[in-house]
């Protein structure tokens, strides 16, 4: 499946937020994530994740698709980061 | 499914904050371990120790190619399916000739099934080729009797020339002519996208061996030697006419691929950058294909019916199920 993350968290712990997420995701830009992820592994990211941020005060948002099939992507401005097989 | 990343530019890979990290003086990138399969290093790459380890515990496998972009090697991390039951019975029929060639006669078949399909397409798309169709289906009928891996070898040498033959008539292209099959170095550009497309089909193969249990130096068409892997080289076999070979014919077709994206270096011809990663898109975009598989009966993409096969001999191996080639079933 497909996921696109978005996390607001205090800044105590974005560092550390980033680091797990760049794991599993290709970063697209601040605080925002994307990629393909199996079923397994977005339950392992959800668990690291629940042991990293404060339930009170951060935010992070999972927005999950089955396919991509009906949906597009633009982007205006800058290209600041996301997925490349080409390096 | 795992992403293959292909790097061309020159930098450092590294392990960093838990996950790949590649530099180049232009920028720098994360990939997602997780989401990473394979590595193939085209550019001049610098790792470390720290990085292997890496790919290593990732199960992560390192294809690297030269300046030149033919293959030279690979880091084939630490087995993590271990199974002596497998090699012995891997080793087995490698040792028993007649059960050896029992092997090796399907990978031929398939290969030349395989063959029989991509020009009863182009038949019937541009025509002519039936005088070759009929001359692979007389070598298919023989194939059974032969008892011999030396005749086995040069049998799939004879389809193969007819397969060449008529490849004028498919790329219709006069820029791309085929001449006669050269290798190390390939002599014109058609060569140079056979070979080129061949030696990613090997390290894909590698790659998926590496995700079962069977061991890839024990190969069954090509000889077990000292120096490389081979069991990839027969699973290649089948895969290439229908998916490195039509690839080929697609990207000359569409004119993707000109004749000035090839350059002379000493004796060869090799591909420019561009070209380079224009085939690579296309194969990578044909290996995610799905079709229906009959069997199975749900979609799988190109790259898992490599994989099927895999599974399928071993089953074969341990005596289960009497192992048959995939064919094309278009």
């Amino acid at each position: 499946m497909f996921v696109i993350l978005v996390y607001d968290v205090n800044v105590k712990r974005v560092a550390k937020v980033l680091k797990t997420c760049r794991k599993y995701l290709n970063w697209v830009q601040n605080s925002v994530l994307e990629g393909e992820i199996s079923k397994a592994n977005y339950e392992k990211l959800r668990t690291e994740l629940r042991r990293i941020i404060d339930k009170e005060e951060d935010s992070v948002i999972f927005y999950t698709f089955r396919t991509l099939k009906y949906s597009s992507r633009e982007i205006m401005g800058v290209k600041k980061g996301g997925e490349e097989i080409f390096l | 499914m795992k992403k293959t990343i292909y790097i061309f530019n020159d930098g450092q890979l590294k392990r960093k904050d838990n996950t790949l990290y590649f530099e180049t003086e232009a920028g720098k990138k994360y990939l997602p371990v997780e989401d990473v399969g394979e590595i193939m290093a085209f550019g001049e790459v610098t790792i470390n120790k720290k990085f292997l380890e890496f790919a290593s515990q990732k199960e992560i496998i390192v294809h690297y190619f030269s300046h030149y972009g033919y293959y030279m090697g690979t880091f084939y991390p630490r087995e993590h399916l271990n199974s002596g039951f497998m090699i012995l019975k891997q080793a087995e029929h490698y040792m028993d000739q007649a059960k050896r060639m029992a092997i090796a006669q399907q990978f031929v078949s398939g290969a030349a099934r395989n063959i029989r399909q991509v020009l009863r397409y182009y038949n019937n798309r541009v025509g002519g080729l039936t005088e070759t169709l009929n001359i692979i289906d007389r070598f298919i009928m023989t194939l059974d009797d032969i008892n011999d891996i030396n005749r086995l070898m040069a049998v799939e040498g004879n389809i193969r020339d007819h397969y060449y033959k008529v490849f004028d008539k498919i790329t219709r292209n006069p820029d791309f002519p085929f001449e006669e099959r050269t290798r190390r170095p390939p002599r014109n550009q058609l060569n140079t996208l056979i070979s080129f497309g061949n030696s990613l089909m090997y390290t894909i193969a590698l790659s998926e061996i590496y995700k079962t249990h069977l061991d890839p130096r024990i190969g069954f068409l090509h000889a077990t030697n000292f120096r490389r892997f081979t069991l990839n080289l027969d699973l290649a076999e089948i895969f290439k006419p229908i998916i490195v070979d039509r690839v080929i014919f697609s990207v000359l077709g569409k004119k993707m691929i000109t004749i000035n994206d090839f350059e002379s270096a000493g004796d060869g011809i090799i591909m420019k950058e561009r070209a380079k990663k224009i085939f690579i898109q296309e194969l990578d975009a044909k290996l995610k294909t799905t079709i229906k598989h009959k069997r199975i009966g749900r979609p799988v993409s190109y790259r898992r019916i490599i994989r099927l096969e895999l599974y399928k001999l071993e089953k074969h191996l341990i005596g289960e199920e009497t192992y048959e080639p995939f064919i094309a079933g278009w």
